[in-house]
């Protein structure tokens, strides 16, 4: 009888553990944390994809690898902050980066993870019964996002791997560019111009959503990039004549935190001024930031020497718009800068000066705070770029007289109140005027991650940047990443003259 | 009526048999040695009645002429004696050999030594060197050939870095715990050492086999006390040191870094003299700080109840202020026979732990400026380059506060002869909380809070395993089987919630919560995770009449952090021994009494893969910023790699050939055993290609890399004694060569994998195949370019001048790149080893401990990462001034092209300590006996007191973190340190 209970014992336990012993058992799906499958699936998780694709812009990464890398590789930037920090910059300044660099990595990969956050949003958003207006809105914002990356990628690298949706697939190879302009680019943004609204329609709380000015604006720069000044033409006065944006009185309250979403700013990325990404904050300005004393940054991207004197020769008032110098006092605070960096920077012969400490004031934000910077809200298309688009295009398709007039908007408001300054152009030479409007895009877009392109699309990158590094028939284009090369196991190529 | 006469009838059965009474007396010895035996069992068979023997083996009883006595006492054969109406009977006790011979704990089970067949390290509580810290794993440095014991930082509290032959994986090294049975995710920094009563260290396949996905990188198992039937004590033990740095770092005077600074902007300092002379670390540091641990102890057995019942409390202050840790300890151990077939039982650990979180001052002090002053001439903190360390330690304010409760309720259950079922709940409960306020402070515009805030952290596990194991033991005639099968669930969850707000309405502790801070820009954040194990288990160990034994193991383990493709995984093992002295023909006068040959094969696991990464995961606060006023919008995307459902353990395959001997009687024996192990499906990140849209520095895990560690180990222990005196001389070591064999460039890995990240763009460690894990990778210095021919006469990076690093030109070229980066040392030790000795005579007993290796290097990345002007350690003074002046130590920088990855900042980190040096006194007996004590000692303990290494920084013992691809790289280490202390333990 003993025995007996015993034995039932053990075998109602035995029993036990093996009901226990089930598959389900050990399915654990990650905690707090959704897995892909069925998201978005209503309107309002609709448009939680589609602020997912926006918070790709705030990366560091997006922007050429953190640092202002196309900014520091033209005439108008060095590399900056402290000797001794980030020694790899320096071969943006002279060219020797290489195909292994890290920045250019980062960049091209958050390229793709932006177009990746699009196709959540593509390939869901159709389906979702919603609100059409709205669907149409957040399909018109993902496919400007999605253009806006693949743009980024064949401006800087040329073929890239077409990536179709959300899931790549293995053993990609490199697709024709101009495939990816008709596909996708060219598409996108004329979707978006269609189904977007215009700023003004946009309701406070969705300041800094994609409007149907900055597909115009966006599509105005890549006509221009591609030399297709007509149509380059048509959309940038399709901007002009919307009827939506205007210059700020002063130039450099074109980047100031009160001019935030103002009439100057087609397409702005917001930032919380916060120093960590994840309560909104942008490191883009903090990168660029005085450093040392007030403590604002790391000082990257220095304004070069040579640009300040051109400026300064004839008192451009952009200058002072645009850099900040030792000893300048702002907001009430008075810029020291680093102590361990050199305040002014010789040649060998000990006299001619190659730089001096200064910082761009294009990414200062008001605010004693560190984490002040981290709000700059970065201007990716101004109007003021837009008008001197309007201007190079319908000078170089024969309206010079009427280029003047977008010309001129931009150097009178320049000039601020002296009227002996910056006087307005008056020459309807096309050779001449386009010079001209060269000049005047350097001074009034510097710093702003577009002389590179310029240079390179008006073939003047050779003459001017080779005293710093760059040859002909290779930097036109970036490296693709080694690691993308090696990956691929040579499927993908290398750009010319890169190795 | 009826009751006068039951009571009559007592009493008169009462009387009679008292009649019948004698006064016995006798004493119990031992029949060996004729001593006495004290704390005999003795019992009136048929009775409950009994009694003890008295310290001198002596007692006395009023019994029935017709008695009959059992003697018993462990470890001896009892004896059953009839009193015959004797009133005197001496009783001498023989040895039970079979009862004495050791046994050892193997997992589910326990074995006789001599059955045993695989390599495990068995260590009595007795023979661990107790040391002044928190890990009992300390006491384990230098004790058990094969494991890797290192005290990587002297901060209170800290466990050790514990490594099992060599470096077994790229990924997670550390080795399994399990304590009484409960498997520990984590260190068992937590337990009182005074609570443990054995070690055994699981070092072969088959040893580990039991422990399937999780027994790769070897099994620790800790016993902890109980008593044994007979026993009854309470006892003391106590220990008060006082700690010291062990020794500083030697880093520039202000006048040296004056000079230094003026070499390179002539004319920075003109009046040196005048300049402050601050030495940080002497600011800092504090001299002669308590460390103190104090545990009373009961324990007690009859025949059915046992239970062994502590309390401890350890206490470290920390040289480094607010770095203090405090914990108490709780333990009770209890088994009841209920049935003479049912046995129930419990083993419970509670702690309690409270910690300050140091400030981060160790790796900042060693550089602030020395001719910066801590205060103004206000008294208030003054600016300091490099940060002011007495104001980040005054401002900073952070603990940490953590109760666990583990332990296990079980019930076991014979029937038949020889089966026993055995079922168990075990679980493990933590509860830990952070807390940390920084006050609004201004020192410096670079050291400075412009809100004050608070930061408070909650997060528990829950864990629990039910666990049901049938054994079968039984002796044979000539044959001895021991066989377990079993069948365990296992959950693992934890979850925490973190919330942080600024703007406290004050600044007294009472406010360091997050109610007293502004609900703007208020911060949160929650997550979980889960897991599950399910496993079968098998083991059978047969011997053949004392001679062969073989052992097969069995396990297989299903877990839910194994993609779908691959959720189930079998462990398999065999083992086979010979104890060759039992044969027939083995010499009986030989002078190696015991001779065994062992050698064993199988696979184990290691499933400390990350949880997550076989689903692609789509994560919520991919936040935006939209809108006038900057709002920041909630979001959702892809986050992280694309998940891998293939994803599975890393399996490790190890054979291991072994012989043990015992010579000259026992006084010598020893171990010697060869290892060889090769885990293979190690997981790689493989980056993916950049269009799949992962990101920057995501990657995807896929099972690919190869790792083979082999060596010798050994052990050897000499004891014996000549008339009172005794000595005893051990050492132990193991060697190890660690080999990287395929890291999947055939799934499209790269050939290398870069780590070791200084966080200043450099990368200084290189994993390839046919190289040890995370080699140290940069340029070799050959020199110093003396002048202008020189600079001519060498290839040189493009910076470099007079002055500068020769760097060797490795593949000839004549020109100097990347290509010419090559190995520079490796931070895995090629023989870890220890010693030590001790000698007695009567009560005095003096016992030293040494522990060391060598072979291995460390990155001295304190020195190298140069972000800014800060100050330079004492190598730095004698360097290049001109020529001919130094071909070592290059001119005067700040950064630069010095400070590339080389070989001027490896630095062999080889070493040997005098881990304790214990002098103790055992009270005499004699004297006790008047104050009623069982025992009583004194000592006096000298811990960390030499070390004999080449490194410069505060310790060589660092060993590499949770991935092993980073080699080791000092970055700046809370300081360990020299203890000095005293202590009583008293028994009663």
């Amino acid at each position: 009888m003993k025995t007996y209970k015993i034995y039932s014992l053990i075998g109602f336990l035995t029993i036990l553990s093996i009901l226990g012993c089930k598959d389900e058992f050990l399915e654990r799906s990650p905690q707090a944390t959704l897995v892909a499958g069925n998201f978005p699936a209503t309107g309002e998780e609709a448009v939680i994809a589609t602020n997912g694709i926006y918070n790709t812009l705030r990366i560091w990464g997006i922007y050429s690898g953190g640092f202002p890398l196309i900014d520091i590789m033209t005439d108008e930037m060095v590399k900056g902050s402290n000797p001794g920090d980030g020694v790899q910059v320096l071969n943006f300044q002279d060219y020797t980066f290489t195909s292994d660099d890290g920045n250019i990595e980062t960049w091209y990969r958050t390229l793709y993870l932006g177009i990746r956050r699009s196709y959540l949003v593509l390939e869901k958003v159709p389906e979702i019964e919603m609100d059409s207006q709205l669907q149409n809105r957040l399909l018109g914002e993902a496919r400007f996002l999605r253009s806006f990356f693949y743009f980024s990628l064949v401006q800087a690298f040329g073929d890239v791997p077409l990536v179709e949706s959300s899931e790549a697939p293995d053993g990609l190879e490199r697709t024709n560019k101009e495939v990816i302009y008709q596909d996708i680019i060219f598409p996108d943004l004329l979707f978006a111009i269609d189904n977007l609204p215009e700023k003004s329609e946009y309701a406070n709380e969705d300041a800094g959503r994609i409007t149907r000015g900055a597909a115009r604006a966006m599509l105005a720069r890549i006509h221009l990039y591609r030399g297709e000044f007509s149509e380059a033409a048509t959309y940038a006065l399709e901007v002009i004549n919307s009827q939506q944006y205007g210059l700020e009185d002063e130039f450099q309250m074109a980047f100031r935190v009160a001019t935030e979403h103002g009439q100057e700013s087609v397409f702005e990325i917001g930032a919380v001024a916060e120093n960590s990404f994840a309560l909104g904050g942008n490191q883009y300005a903090n990168t660029q930031g005085v450093r040392g004393t007030p403590n604002w940054g790391w000082g990257f991207g220095r304004p070069s020497y040579p640009w300040m004197e051109k400026l300064d020769n004839d008192n451009d008032p952009r200058l002072d718009g645009s850099v900040i110098f030792l000893g300048d006092v702002i907001d009430g605070v008075s810029i020291q800068g680093d102590g361990t960096t050199p305040d002014t920077t010789y040649a060998e012969d000990g006299t001619t000066i190659l730089e001096i400490e200064t910082y761009n004031r294009k990414v200062y934000a008001t605010g004693e705070r560190n984490a002040d910077r981290w709000g700059h809200n970065r201007r990716v298309i101004r109007y003021s770029d837009v008008l001197l688009m309007a201007a190079e295009a319908l000078n170089e398709t024969g309206n010079a007289s009427q280029a003047l007039n977008y010309l001129n908007e931009v150097r009178q408001r320049a000039r601020g109140d002296d009227d002996q300054l910056l006087p307005d152009i008056a020459t309807t030479d096309p050779n001449q005027l386009r010079e001209i409007i060269y000049e005047e895009r350097s001074r009034e877009l510097a710093f702003e991650g577009l002389r590179y392109w310029d240079l390179i699309r008006t073939d003047r990158a050779e003459e001017v940047l080779s005293p710093l590094g760059f040859e002909a028939g290779k930097h036109e284009l970036f490296p693709i990443p080694q690691s993308e090369i090696n990956i691929s196991e040579g499927k993908i190529s290398q750009n010319p003259n890169w190795n | 009526m009826n009751k006068k006469i039951q009571l009559f009838l007592l009493l008169f059965f009462l009387v009679s048999s008292a009649m019948a009474q004698v006064e016995l007396k006798g004493t119990v010895t031992d029949v060996a040695n004729q001593e006495p035996i004290p704390g005999v069992s003795i019992k009136i068979v048929g009775t409950d009645r009994g009694t003890v023997t008295d310290l001198d083996g002596n007692y006395n009883l009023n019994i029935a002429e017709n008695a009959i006595l059992r003697f018993s006492f462990i470890g001896y054969k009892t004896q059953e004696v009839s009193v015959n109406g004797r009133t005197s009977i001496n009783i001498q006790l023989e040895e039970d050999i079979e009862a004495l011979e050791e046994v050892v704990v193997v997992g589910y089970g326990s074995i006789k030594k001599s059955d045993l067949t695989g390599s495990i390290s068995s260590i009595k509580s007795d023979e661990m060197i107790k040391a002044p810290a928190a890990d009992p794993m300390q006491s384990l440095q230098g004790k058990v050939a094969g494991l890797q014991v290192l005290n990587s930082s002297g901060q209170p509290g800290s466990e050790s870095n514990v490594r099992l032959r060599g470096i077994n994986t790229l990924n997670d090294n550390r080795v399994l715990y399990v304590v009484d049975g409960v498997i520990i995710e984590g260190g068992i920094g937590f337990l009182n050492s005074n609570d443990i009563e054995s070690v055994e260290v699981l070092k072969d396949a088959s040893s580990k086999a039991i422990y399937g996905t999780r027994g790769a990188n070897g099994v620790i198992l800790i016993t902890t006390k109980t008593a044994k039937e007979g026993e009854g004590s309470i006892s003391i033990s106590s220990e008060y040191g006082l700690e010291n740095i062990a020794n500083k770092i030697g880093v520039m005077s202000g006048p040296e870094f004056a000079n230094y600074i003026n070499d390179v902007n002539p004319g920075t300092y003109n009046n040196i003299g005048v300049l402050p002379d601050t030495d940080w670390q002497d600011l800092v540091f504090q001299d002669w700080q308590p460390v103190q641990t104090y545990t009373i102890s009961a324990k007690g057995a009859t025949e059915k109840l046992s239970y062994y019942i502590s309390g401890g409390y350890f206490g470290q202050e920390g040289i480094v202020p607010k770095s203090d840790f405090e914990r108490f300890t709780f333990k009770l151990n209890t088994s009841y026979q209920v049935k003479p077939y049912l046995k129930l039982g419990t083993n419970l650990t509670g702690i309690n732990l409270k910690a300050t979180n140091p400030p981060g001052v160790v790796n900042t002090l060693i550089r602030a400026w020395p001719i910066n002053a801590p205060y103004n001439s206000d008294g208030s903190f003054a600016e300091v380059q490099g940060s002011n360390p007495l104001a980040a330690i005054e401002y900073n304010n952070s603990s940490r506060n953590q109760i666990r409760a583990l332990g296990n309720f079980y019930a076991e259950v014979n029937f038949l002869a020889g089966f026993e079922f055995r079922t168990s709940y075990q679980f493990d409960l933590n509860n830990d909380k952070n807390r940390s306020f920084t006050p609004e402070y201004f020192v410096a515009p670079l050291q400075q809070n412009e809100e004050s805030n608070i930061n408070v952290g909650f997060g528990e596990s829950r864990n629990w395993i039910f666990e049901n194991t049938l054994s079968y033991n039984k002796e044979f005639d000539r044959s001895t089987l021991n066989s377990v099968i079993g069948y365990t669930a296992q959950e693992i969850n934890s979850e925490f919630v973190n919330g942080g707000r600024r703007n406290l309405i004050g600044i007294d502790p009472s406010l360091w919560y997050l109610n007293a801070g502004s609900e703007d820009l208020q911060t949160n954040s929650n997550g979980a995770a889960t897991s599950a194990l399910t496993s079968i288990l098998f083991r059978t160990n047969y011997a053949y009449d004392g001679r062969y034994l073989a052992t097969v193991t069995f396990r297989r383990d299903g877990s839910s952090r194994f993609g779908r493709n691959n959720r189930y995984a079998n462990f398999p093992a065999v083992a086979l021994g010979w104890n060759i002295s039992n044969e027939d023909f083995y010499p009986s006068n030989f002078v190696v009494n015991q001779l065994k040959f062992r050698g064993s094969y199988g696979l184990n696991g290691n499933q400390n893969i990350p949880a997550n990464d076989q689903f692609s995961r789509i994560g919520s606060g991919v936040n935006s910023v939209f809108g006038f006023d900057d709002a920041l919008i909630n979001g959702a995307s892809f986050v992280g790699s694309p998940g891998n459902s293939d994803l599975r353990w890393e399996t490790t395959a190890e054979y291991d050939l072994g012989i043990e001997f015992d010579v000259f009687e026992s006084r010598l024996t020893g171990e010697l055993d060869y290892y060889n192990r090769t885990t293979r499906d190690i997981l790689v990140n493989l980056d993916l290609p950049g269009y799949a849209g992962a990101g920057a520095f995501v990657q995807k895990r896929f099972n690919a890399a190869t790792v083979n560690n082999s060596g010798i180990e050994f052990a050897l222990n000499w004891v014996d004694d000549i008339g009172e005196f005794t000595y005893g001389f051990g050492i132990n070591g193991y060697t190890n060569k660690n080999e990287v064999q395929n890291l999947g460039e055939d799934i499209g890995a790269s050939e290398q994998i870069i780590g070791g990240d200084l966080g200043n763009g450099q990368r200084v460690t290189y994993t390839e195949i046919g190289m040890p894990i995370g080699y140290f990778y940069g340029y070799k210095v050959a020199g110093i370019f003396q002048n202008s021919e020189q600079l001519n006469e060498f290839p040189k990076l493009s910076q470099q001048g007079i002055g500068d690093f020769i760097y060797e030109d490795v593949n000839g070229d004549g020109e100097l790149n990347d290509q010419d980066k090559t190995f520079i040392g490796s931070w895995i030790p090629d023989f870890v080893y220890g010693f030590n000795f001790n000698i007695g005579y009567k009560g005095l007993n003096i016992s030293a401990d040494f522990a060391g290796q060598s072979g291995n290097s460390i990155y001295n990345g304190k020195q190298a990462i140069r972000f800014s002007t800060l100050n330079f350690e004492d190598r730095f003074i004698d360097r290049w001034t001109g020529e001919g002046t130094s071909n070592t130590d290059p001119r005067a920088s700040l950064s630069g092209i010095n400070y590339q990855p080389s070989d001027y900042f490896v630095e062999d980190a080889s070493f040997l300590k005098l881990r304790t040096l214990t002098i103790n006194y055992q009270i005499p007996q004699a004297f006790l006996d008047n104050i009623y004590l069982k025992s009583a000692s004194v000592f006096f303990r000298g811990t960390n007191l030499f070390i004999w290494t080449d490194y410069s920084g505060y310790t060589p013992e660092l060993g590499s973190g949770n991935s092993a691809l980073g080699g080791v790289i000092d970055n700046g280490v809370y300081p360990t340190t020299r203890v000095l202390s005293a202590g009583l333990n008293v028994t009663f």
